[in-house]
């Protein structure tokens, strides 16, 4: 009987197309935030994960570098590189401060990037130079796009005057975004010569938990992260602050989506309520009458899907361009739950037309 | 296939708003013949063929056709019981208005569970031999009301049932057309030994009956015999 649902959807072309209409602004609105949740999500780990570190060795009361500053002395470094196991330590200093622009005070994360070692500088420098001298800073590509900035201008930190001497990429943390500086300027700007805030740890091919283990019995105060625990941990600022409004979005969009389908397929069938009668007169089962529905909600339901993603992908390139700092991430797993979304909306809106056809008494079409 | 309808009782309501549309009503038609149901509005004609049809429930009495007693028949069980041995034919044709002729033909045969594409090759043949060879992909909005009736009764016979229930079947058809449906449903019941019950206002119809049952306030009043033997047999109608 599936036949008789594609007619009857494709019969009223307007209907259709606002039941589609309805469902690809749905999809879009899903793919959309999810994209931005992602994207959010991998760029706080972005650069974490860039890193060439196995374990992240910080205070034991700050568990990411967003909430609370992890502060340990330099003379740790010695320590650990004690411990059995460990290959190479390598201090890590970095701080959210405050730049004057021409006037303007704007926030970035000042990391203090180590030439010789590679350690703390940026995923990839798309302008200018590689590493930055005395007075040089390397900023990201949005923040020099945010406040007008280009190679050579000059920003102030402090009463510091630093030179742009690169741009990079990969180093944006959506509300802010990372800026290096030599590893000098850095301790000069943080007057911090004998601490640091992290110590980056890379191993021997030994049992690495066990060396986790060790370096927290030799240095009591500290907790050892390995990097995905790391990352994790700054992801779930991303998580706190955004999910919940995210959450709300999804829903809205979803019941946008189901309210859509809904209506549209149910006028369809009180308008079509005397056919259904015919069909049950003349022995259609009720369940061959419900997978029409159920037919017409899902063609429906997969149509607007696929226009959701077609759009949701267009909208992408669009506002990427428009907006430096519009970071999303498709994953083929979110194509998936929205898929099983747009379903579960579908049979969702076939719900009340089905038991609308259930009630229509067939004896009514003998009344003229 | 024989209906047998015994005693059939059917009210609406209780206490001062009861209604009896149908009072005490029995009759048999036998495999082959005609019945014309004639009465005023509102005598109780159009709820006492949806009994016949197993669409409504008497109150009282019961409906037997081809030896099933329909009344004592599951809820369930009566769509299957419909799709094989009643074919409907209605007043105002009830095509569905999305499907092409063809299509509006084979929903009963999908119903079944025939695939579509066997369904549409016996749809064919059948809307050839109702003169409607020009017109298999027309939608109903595209019919003439005859058209529209002849497909009606090609919906009506395509899954070969035993009886054939026709409510006002010439009601919105001018002469021409009335006549034609009529000469249809005559030779449906010769050629092919179908019991034909048709409800109607149209007198015309006598023609074709084997007997006319005249209702009024619910009750069978009056029983005459038709006259079909005297325009039987019919060359070339179906």
């Amino acid at each position: 009987m599936i036949f008789i649902a594609l007619k009857n959807l494709f019969q009223e072309k307007t209907r259709l197309l606002i039941s589609i209409g309805g469902v690809a602004f749905s999809v879009l609105l899903i793919l959309i935030l999810q994209g931005l949740y992602q994207g959010f999500s991998y760029r706080m780990g972005e650069y974490i994960r860039s890193q060439p570190a196995d374990f992240w060795v910080s205070d034991d009361k700050a568990r990411d570098m967003f909430h609370s500053i992890s502060i340990l002395p330099l003379e740790y470094k010695a320590k650990i590189e004690a411990v059995a196991g460990v290959a190479k330590v390598s201090p890590f200093s970095a701080r959210q401060i405050v730049v004057n622009i021409r006037g303007k005070r704007e926030a970035t994360y000042l990391v203090a990037y180590d030439s010789e070692t590679g350690i703390g500088g940026p995923n990839k420098v798309v302008q200018g130079k590689q590493y930055p001298d005395q007075g040089e800073i390397i900023i990201d590509r949005v923040f020099a796009n945010k406040q007008k900035l280009k190679i050579d201008d000059s920003l102030l930190i402090g009463v510091d005057n630093f030179k742009v001497a690169g741009i990079s990429e990969g180093t944006n943390l959506v509300t802010f975004q990372y800026s290096f500086v030599t590893k000098q300027d850095a301790e000069r700007t943080f007057k911090t010569a004998d601490i640091t805030n992290y110590f980056l740890v890379s191993m021997r091919d030994v049992d690495k938990n066990q060396v986790a283990v060790n370096i927290e019995k030799q240095l009591p105060g500290t907790e050892v992260f390995t990097k995905q625990e790391f990352v994790e941990n700054n992801t779930e600022f991303i998580r706190e602050t955004f999910l919940p409004i995210v959450l709300v979005l999804l829903i809205i969009g979803f019941a946008v989506g189901v309210a859509v389908i809904g209506l549209t397929i149910f006028t369809s069938t009180i308008e079509k309520a005397k056919e259904y009668g015919v069909l049950k007169a003349i022995g259609v089962k009720n369940n061959q009458l419900y997978q029409m529905v159920l037919g017409q909600a899902f063609v429906a339901g997969l149509i607007g899907y696929s226009l959701g993603v077609i759009l949701a992908f267009a909208v992408n390139q669009i506002v990427t361009r428009l907006v430096p700092e519009f970071i999303s991430l498709f994953r083929l797993v979110d194509f998936i739950l929205v898929l099983g979304a747009t379903l579960i909306m579908s049979l969702l809106a076939a719900y009340i037309p089905i038991r609308r056809i259930a009630v229509i008494n067939p004896a009514e079409v003998f009344k003229a | 296939m024989s209906i047998i309808a015994n005693n059939i009782t059917k009210i609406f309501g209780s206490g001062h708003t009861e209604v009896k549309a149908v009072n005490s009503v029995s009759l048999t038609v036998q495999p082959g013949e005609i019945f014309l149901i004639m009465g005023p509005s509102g005598s109780g004609k159009t709820t006492l063929i949806t009994i016949l049809g197993g669409l409504l429930s008497p109150t009282s009495g019961s409906v037997v056709i081809n030896g099933e007693n329909i009344t004592k028949l599951k809820e369930n069980k009566l769509p299957a019981f419909r799709l094989n041995n009643i074919g409907f034919i209605f007043q105002s044709f009830n095509l569905l208005s999305a499907l092409t002729a063809t299509e509006n033909v084979t929903v009963p045969l999908i119903a079944k569970g025939m695939p579509k594409k066997k369904a549409l090759e016996q749809v064919k043949e059948m809307l050839e031999r109702l003169g409607l060879e020009q017109r298999l992909n027309n939608k109903p909005a595209d019919l003439s009301g005859g058209e529209k009736q002849r497909v009606a009764i090609a919906r009506a016979l395509i899954t070969k049932p035993g009886v054939i229930l026709a409510d006002e079947p010439t009601a919105n058809l001018d002469s021409k057309n009335g006549h034609e449906v009529m000469l249809k449903l005559c030779a449906i019941s010769c050629e092919e030994n179908k019991s034909v019950i048709i409800v109607s206002h149209d007198s015309r119809i006598k023609n074709i009956a084997h007997k006319v049952l005249w209702v009024e306030d619910g009750k069978l009043i009056k029983e005459e015999e038709g006259n079909h033997k005297k325009i039987c047999p019919h060359e070339n109608l179906v």
